[in-house]
Protein backbone atom coordinates (compact mmCIF):
# COMPACT_ATOMS: atom_id res chain seq x y z
CA UNK A 1 0.00 0.00 0.00
CA UNK A 2 2.97 2.25 0.49
CA UNK A 3 3.30 2.09 -3.26
CA UNK A 4 -0.04 3.85 -3.51
CA UNK A 5 1.18 6.85 -1.63
CA UNK A 6 4.08 7.15 -4.04
CA UNK A 7 1.60 7.92 -6.75
CA UNK A 8 -0.06 10.75 -4.89
CA UNK A 9 2.78 13.25 -5.27
CA UNK A 10 3.09 12.04 -8.85
CA UNK A 11 -0.54 12.87 -9.30
CA UNK A 12 -0.04 16.32 -7.81
CA UNK A 13 3.00 16.97 -10.00
CA UNK A 14 1.24 15.68 -13.08
CA UNK A 15 -1.76 17.81 -12.25
CA UNK A 16 0.39 20.91 -12.04
CA UNK A 17 2.24 20.07 -15.24
CA UNK A 18 -0.58 18.66 -17.31
CA UNK A 19 -3.46 20.99 -16.66
CA UNK A 20 -2.82 24.59 -17.58
CA UNK A 21 -4.26 26.97 -15.02
CA UNK A 22 -4.38 29.67 -17.69
CA UNK A 23 -6.81 29.84 -20.57
CA UNK A 24 -5.44 29.05 -23.98
CA UNK A 25 -4.27 32.11 -25.86
CA UNK A 26 -6.32 33.22 -28.83
CA UNK A 27 -4.56 33.97 -32.10
CA UNK A 28 -4.38 37.76 -32.51
CA UNK A 29 -6.99 37.91 -35.27
CA UNK A 30 -9.49 36.34 -32.83
CA UNK A 31 -8.37 38.27 -29.76
CA UNK A 32 -8.66 41.55 -31.69
CA UNK A 33 -11.31 40.91 -34.34
CA UNK A 34 -11.23 43.58 -36.99
CA UNK A 35 -14.00 44.46 -39.40
CA UNK A 36 -14.78 47.52 -41.51
CA UNK A 37 -17.43 49.03 -43.72
CA UNK A 38 -17.80 52.08 -45.90
CA UNK A 39 -20.01 54.83 -44.49
CA UNK A 40 -19.88 56.90 -47.68
CA UNK A 41 -17.49 57.22 -50.67
CA UNK A 42 -14.88 58.99 -48.55
CA UNK A 43 -15.22 57.41 -45.10
CA UNK A 44 -14.52 53.96 -43.71
CA UNK A 45 -15.64 52.78 -40.31
CA UNK A 46 -13.34 50.21 -38.73
CA UNK A 47 -14.24 48.18 -35.69
CA UNK A 48 -12.18 46.06 -33.31
CA UNK A 49 -13.96 43.58 -31.07
CA UNK A 50 -11.45 42.94 -28.34
CA UNK A 51 -12.03 39.63 -26.54
CA UNK A 52 -12.34 39.52 -22.74
CA UNK A 53 -8.95 39.46 -21.08
CA UNK A 54 -7.20 41.25 -23.95
CA UNK A 55 -6.46 44.88 -24.74
CA UNK A 56 -5.18 46.97 -27.64
CA UNK A 57 -2.88 49.98 -27.46
CA UNK A 58 -4.57 53.07 -28.91
CA UNK A 59 -1.40 54.70 -30.24
CA UNK A 60 -0.36 51.53 -32.05
CA UNK A 61 -3.41 51.47 -34.29
CA UNK A 62 -2.79 52.80 -37.78
CA UNK A 63 -4.71 52.70 -41.05
CA UNK A 64 -3.59 53.36 -44.60
CA UNK A 65 -4.69 52.79 -48.18
CA UNK A 66 -2.20 52.30 -50.99
CA UNK A 67 0.68 54.69 -50.36
CA UNK A 68 -1.41 57.16 -48.39
CA UNK A 69 0.67 56.99 -45.24
CA UNK A 70 -1.20 56.97 -41.95
CA UNK A 71 -4.77 58.17 -42.39
CA UNK A 72 -6.12 60.61 -39.78
CA UNK A 73 -8.23 57.95 -38.04
CA UNK A 74 -10.59 59.25 -35.36
CA UNK A 75 -9.52 57.07 -32.47
CA UNK A 76 -11.88 57.36 -29.49
CA UNK A 77 -10.48 57.93 -26.03
CA UNK A 78 -9.25 54.77 -24.38
CA UNK A 79 -8.72 53.75 -20.79
CA UNK A 80 -5.64 55.45 -19.40
CA UNK A 81 -2.89 53.17 -18.26
CA UNK A 82 0.48 54.10 -16.83
CA UNK A 83 3.42 52.49 -18.53
CA UNK A 84 6.81 52.86 -16.86
CA UNK A 85 8.67 53.11 -20.16
CA UNK A 86 6.18 54.85 -22.46
CA UNK A 87 4.44 57.02 -19.84
CA UNK A 88 0.65 57.35 -19.95
CA UNK A 89 -0.85 55.20 -22.66
CA UNK A 90 -4.45 54.47 -23.61
CA UNK A 91 -5.91 51.02 -24.15
CA UNK A 92 -9.11 49.62 -25.63
CA UNK A 93 -11.17 46.72 -24.38
CA UNK A 94 -14.43 45.38 -25.81
CA UNK A 95 -15.73 46.92 -29.02
CA UNK A 96 -14.12 50.06 -30.41
CA UNK A 97 -15.40 51.89 -33.47
CA UNK A 98 -13.03 54.11 -35.46
CA UNK A 99 -13.89 56.52 -38.28
CA UNK A 100 -11.25 56.58 -40.98
CA UNK A 101 -11.58 59.46 -43.46
CA UNK A 102 -10.05 58.76 -46.87
CA UNK A 103 -7.86 61.31 -48.71
CA UNK A 104 -10.55 61.65 -51.40
CA UNK A 105 -14.01 60.37 -52.28
CA UNK A 106 -13.81 57.40 -54.64
CA UNK A 107 -17.45 56.35 -55.19
CA UNK A 108 -18.11 52.81 -56.37
CA UNK A 109 -14.52 51.63 -55.94
CA UNK A 110 -13.23 48.79 -53.81
CA UNK A 111 -10.08 49.51 -51.91
CA UNK A 112 -7.72 47.66 -49.65
CA UNK A 113 -7.56 49.08 -46.15
CA UNK A 114 -4.34 48.26 -44.30
CA UNK A 115 -4.65 48.16 -40.54
CA UNK A 116 -1.90 47.82 -37.97
CA UNK A 117 -2.60 47.04 -34.35
CA UNK A 118 -0.86 45.67 -31.32
CA UNK A 119 -2.19 44.34 -28.06
CA UNK A 120 -1.66 42.08 -25.09
CA UNK A 121 -3.44 39.51 -22.97
CA UNK A 122 -4.02 40.06 -19.25
CA UNK A 123 -2.32 36.74 -18.50
CA UNK A 124 0.95 38.53 -19.23
CA UNK A 125 1.89 38.16 -22.84
CA UNK A 126 1.89 40.59 -25.75
CA UNK A 127 1.42 40.00 -29.43
CA UNK A 128 3.68 41.50 -32.08
CA UNK A 129 2.30 44.30 -34.26
CA UNK A 130 -0.39 42.71 -36.42
CA UNK A 131 -0.83 44.04 -39.96
CA UNK A 132 -4.17 43.13 -41.55
CA UNK A 133 -5.92 43.88 -44.84
CA UNK A 134 -9.59 44.38 -45.63
CA UNK A 135 -11.29 44.81 -48.99
CA UNK A 136 -13.87 47.56 -48.54
CA UNK A 137 -16.38 48.42 -51.27
CA UNK A 138 -17.24 52.11 -51.28
CA UNK A 139 -20.82 53.05 -52.22
CA UNK A 140 -21.77 55.25 -55.16
CA UNK A 141 -22.28 58.93 -54.37
CA UNK A 142 -25.34 59.22 -52.17
CA UNK A 143 -25.40 55.44 -51.66
CA UNK A 144 -26.02 53.62 -48.41
CA UNK A 145 -23.24 52.46 -46.06
CA UNK A 146 -21.87 49.06 -47.05
CA UNK A 147 -21.88 45.86 -44.99
CA UNK A 148 -19.14 45.07 -42.50
CA UNK A 149 -16.36 42.89 -43.87
CA UNK A 150 -14.02 40.90 -41.65
CA UNK A 151 -10.26 41.05 -41.92
CA UNK A 152 -8.58 37.93 -43.20
CA UNK A 153 -6.12 36.20 -40.87
CA UNK A 154 -2.68 37.62 -41.39
CA UNK A 155 0.04 35.21 -42.42
CA UNK A 156 2.92 37.04 -40.85
CA UNK A 157 3.37 40.15 -38.82
CA UNK A 158 6.42 41.07 -40.85
CA UNK A 159 5.81 43.24 -43.87
CA UNK B 1 1.56 31.65 -20.42
CA UNK B 2 -1.35 29.54 -21.44
CA UNK B 3 0.60 26.34 -21.76
CA UNK B 4 4.20 26.79 -20.90
CA UNK B 5 6.15 23.66 -21.60
CA UNK B 6 7.19 22.35 -18.24
CA UNK B 7 10.62 21.05 -17.45
CA UNK B 8 10.88 17.31 -17.51
CA UNK B 9 11.60 17.13 -13.80
CA UNK B 10 8.16 18.43 -12.88
CA UNK B 11 6.49 15.46 -14.45
CA UNK B 12 8.34 12.99 -12.28
CA UNK B 13 7.27 11.86 -8.81
CA UNK B 14 9.00 13.40 -5.83
CA UNK B 15 11.39 10.98 -4.21
CA UNK B 16 10.58 11.98 -0.65
CA UNK B 17 7.03 10.69 -0.83
CA UNK B 18 5.37 10.38 2.56
CA UNK B 19 4.44 6.82 3.49
CA UNK B 20 0.98 5.91 4.69
CA UNK B 21 0.51 3.16 7.23
CA UNK B 22 -1.44 0.25 5.93
CA UNK B 23 -3.94 0.15 8.78
CA UNK B 24 -4.84 3.79 8.26
CA UNK B 25 -6.29 3.08 4.86
CA UNK B 26 -9.95 2.13 4.98
CA UNK B 27 -11.78 0.56 2.10
CA UNK B 28 -13.02 3.98 1.13
CA UNK B 29 -9.47 5.21 1.24
CA UNK B 30 -8.47 2.37 -1.02
CA UNK B 31 -11.07 3.36 -3.57
CA UNK B 32 -9.88 6.96 -3.49
CA UNK B 33 -6.28 5.79 -3.80
CA UNK B 34 -7.20 3.59 -6.74
CA UNK B 35 -8.86 6.49 -8.47
CA UNK B 36 -5.77 8.55 -7.76
CA UNK B 37 -3.52 5.89 -9.26
CA UNK B 38 -5.63 5.84 -12.39
CA UNK B 39 -5.73 9.59 -12.58
CA UNK B 40 -2.02 9.85 -11.85
CA UNK B 41 -1.25 7.36 -14.59
CA UNK B 42 -3.47 9.25 -16.98
CA UNK B 43 -2.22 12.73 -16.16
CA UNK B 44 1.33 11.57 -15.58
CA UNK B 45 1.33 10.01 -19.01
CA UNK B 46 -0.17 13.17 -20.43
CA UNK B 47 2.40 15.35 -18.72
CA UNK B 48 5.28 13.19 -19.88
CA UNK B 49 3.90 13.20 -23.38
CA UNK B 50 3.79 16.98 -23.28
CA UNK B 51 7.32 17.30 -22.04
CA UNK B 52 8.75 14.78 -24.47
CA UNK B 53 8.69 17.42 -27.15
CA UNK B 54 10.91 19.57 -24.97
CA UNK B 55 13.19 16.72 -24.02
CA UNK B 56 13.76 15.61 -27.59
CA UNK B 57 14.67 19.08 -28.80
CA UNK B 58 18.29 19.91 -29.03
CA UNK B 59 19.41 23.48 -29.35
CA UNK B 60 20.74 23.14 -32.88
CA UNK B 61 18.32 25.79 -34.14
CA UNK B 62 19.49 28.17 -31.42
CA UNK B 63 23.17 27.65 -32.12
CA UNK B 64 22.64 28.05 -35.86
CA UNK B 65 21.27 31.57 -35.31
CA UNK B 66 23.24 34.72 -35.96
CA UNK B 67 21.74 38.14 -35.27
CA UNK B 68 23.09 41.70 -35.10
CA UNK B 69 23.88 43.18 -31.70
CA UNK B 70 23.10 46.79 -30.73
CA UNK B 71 26.11 47.99 -32.70
CA UNK B 72 25.03 46.07 -35.78
CA UNK B 73 27.73 43.43 -35.34
CA UNK B 74 26.62 39.95 -36.40
CA UNK B 75 26.67 37.75 -33.32
CA UNK B 76 26.50 33.95 -33.37
CA UNK B 77 24.58 32.32 -30.53
CA UNK B 78 26.92 29.34 -30.86
CA UNK B 79 29.55 31.24 -28.86
CA UNK B 80 27.52 30.48 -25.71
CA UNK B 81 27.49 26.71 -26.26
CA UNK B 82 28.46 24.98 -23.02
CA UNK B 83 26.75 27.61 -20.83
CA UNK B 84 23.44 27.31 -19.07
CA UNK B 85 21.88 29.53 -21.67
CA UNK B 86 18.65 31.50 -21.25
CA UNK B 87 17.43 33.05 -24.48
CA UNK B 88 14.73 35.62 -23.79
CA UNK B 89 12.62 36.97 -26.66
CA UNK B 90 11.24 40.36 -25.67
CA UNK B 91 10.32 43.85 -26.89
CA UNK B 92 9.95 47.30 -25.39
CA UNK B 93 6.30 47.32 -26.49
CA UNK B 94 5.72 44.31 -24.24
CA UNK B 95 5.18 45.44 -20.64
CA UNK B 96 5.32 41.92 -19.13
CA UNK B 97 8.68 41.48 -20.87
CA UNK B 98 10.10 44.65 -19.37
CA UNK B 99 8.80 43.73 -15.93
CA UNK B 100 10.75 40.50 -15.65
CA UNK B 101 14.05 41.78 -17.03
CA UNK B 102 15.42 43.50 -13.89
CA UNK B 103 15.25 40.10 -12.22
CA UNK B 104 17.20 38.55 -15.11
CA UNK B 105 19.84 41.24 -14.57
CA UNK B 106 20.08 40.29 -10.89
CA UNK B 107 20.31 36.56 -11.65
CA UNK B 108 22.92 37.18 -14.35
CA UNK B 109 25.22 38.96 -11.90
CA UNK B 110 24.48 36.42 -9.13
CA UNK B 111 25.04 33.28 -11.25
CA UNK B 112 27.53 34.35 -13.93
CA UNK B 113 30.25 32.46 -12.05
CA UNK B 114 28.15 29.31 -12.27
CA UNK B 115 28.06 29.38 -16.04
CA UNK B 116 24.67 31.04 -16.40
CA UNK B 117 24.31 33.24 -19.47
CA UNK B 118 21.26 35.29 -20.45
CA UNK B 119 20.89 36.53 -24.01
CA UNK B 120 18.05 38.82 -25.00
CA UNK B 121 16.57 38.79 -28.47
CA UNK B 122 14.58 41.96 -29.01
CA UNK B 123 11.76 41.79 -31.54
CA UNK B 124 11.95 45.53 -31.82
CA UNK B 125 13.70 48.62 -33.19
CA UNK B 126 17.30 49.14 -32.10
CA UNK B 127 16.82 52.72 -30.83
CA UNK B 128 14.00 51.75 -28.44
CA UNK B 129 16.00 48.75 -27.28
CA UNK B 130 19.09 50.89 -26.61
CA UNK B 131 17.07 53.30 -24.51
CA UNK B 132 15.55 50.57 -22.34
CA UNK B 133 18.77 48.58 -22.00
CA UNK B 134 20.46 51.71 -20.66
CA UNK B 135 17.60 52.42 -18.30
CA UNK B 136 17.75 49.04 -16.55
CA UNK B 137 21.56 48.72 -16.84
CA UNK B 138 21.31 45.44 -18.69
CA UNK B 139 24.36 43.25 -18.01
CA UNK B 140 23.91 40.61 -20.72
CA UNK B 141 23.97 40.77 -24.53
CA UNK B 142 20.92 41.83 -26.51
CA UNK B 143 20.53 41.01 -30.16
CA UNK B 144 18.07 42.61 -32.54
CA UNK B 145 15.72 39.99 -33.91
CA UNK B 146 13.99 40.06 -37.25
CA UNK B 147 12.37 37.32 -39.25
CA UNK B 148 15.08 34.88 -38.14
CA UNK B 149 14.27 35.43 -34.48
CA UNK B 150 10.54 35.00 -35.03
CA UNK B 151 11.13 31.81 -36.98
CA UNK B 152 13.43 30.52 -34.24
CA UNK B 153 10.84 31.28 -31.58
CA UNK B 154 8.16 29.52 -33.67
CA UNK B 155 10.40 26.52 -34.26
CA UNK B 156 10.74 26.27 -30.49
CA UNK B 157 6.99 26.10 -30.03
CA UNK B 158 5.95 29.75 -29.84
CA UNK B 159 3.32 29.50 -32.56
CA UNK B 160 1.71 32.87 -31.89
CA UNK B 161 5.04 34.68 -31.67
CA UNK B 162 3.80 36.14 -28.38
CA UNK B 163 6.19 37.64 -25.84
CA UNK B 164 7.91 37.21 -23.46
CA UNK B 165 9.18 33.82 -24.58
CA UNK B 166 12.20 32.26 -22.93
CA UNK B 167 14.06 29.07 -23.67
CA UNK B 168 16.55 27.46 -21.34
CA UNK B 169 19.37 25.25 -22.60
CA UNK B 170 21.55 23.05 -20.45
CA UNK B 171 25.32 22.86 -20.83
CA UNK B 172 24.95 20.09 -23.42
CA UNK B 173 22.80 22.34 -25.57
CA UNK B 174 19.47 20.63 -24.91
CA UNK B 175 16.39 22.79 -24.61
CA UNK B 176 15.22 21.88 -21.10
CA UNK B 177 12.51 24.50 -20.69
CA UNK B 178 10.44 26.82 -22.82
CA UNK B 179 8.29 29.49 -21.25
CA UNK B 180 5.64 31.64 -22.84
CA UNK B 181 4.88 34.48 -20.43
CA UNK B 182 6.99 35.56 -17.51
CA UNK B 183 9.48 33.20 -15.93
CA UNK B 184 8.73 33.59 -12.23
CA UNK B 185 11.65 34.11 -9.86
CA UNK B 186 11.03 30.90 -7.91
CA UNK B 187 10.60 28.79 -11.02
CA UNK B 188 13.77 30.26 -12.51
CA UNK B 189 15.74 29.50 -9.34
CA UNK B 190 14.49 25.90 -9.20
CA UNK B 191 15.41 25.44 -12.83
CA UNK B 192 18.89 26.92 -12.45
CA UNK B 193 19.59 24.88 -9.32
CA UNK B 194 18.72 21.68 -11.17
CA UNK B 195 20.99 22.64 -14.07
CA UNK B 196 23.94 23.71 -11.94
CA UNK B 197 23.93 20.45 -9.97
Amino acid sequence: MAAVSLFLPAFAAAFAAGLPAQPKLLPPEQAFRLSARALDPSTIEARFDVADGYYLYRDRIHFSVGSSGDLPAELPKGQRKHDEFFGDVETYRGPVVIRVPLPAAIPGRTLTLHADSQGCADVGVCYPPNPQKLEVALPASGGKPGPYVEAAASKSWLK
Amino acid sequence: MSEPLRPVMEAQPASDAPTVERRAISRRGFVIASVCIGAAALFGGFALFRSRGTRARDGAAVFATTLPDLDGKETALSQWRGKILLVNFWATWCAPCREEMPHFVAVQSRDAGKGVQFVGIAVDQADKVREFVKEIKLNYPVLIGGLGAIELSKALGNELSALPFTIVLDRSGNVVHTQLGQLKARELDTLLESLQA
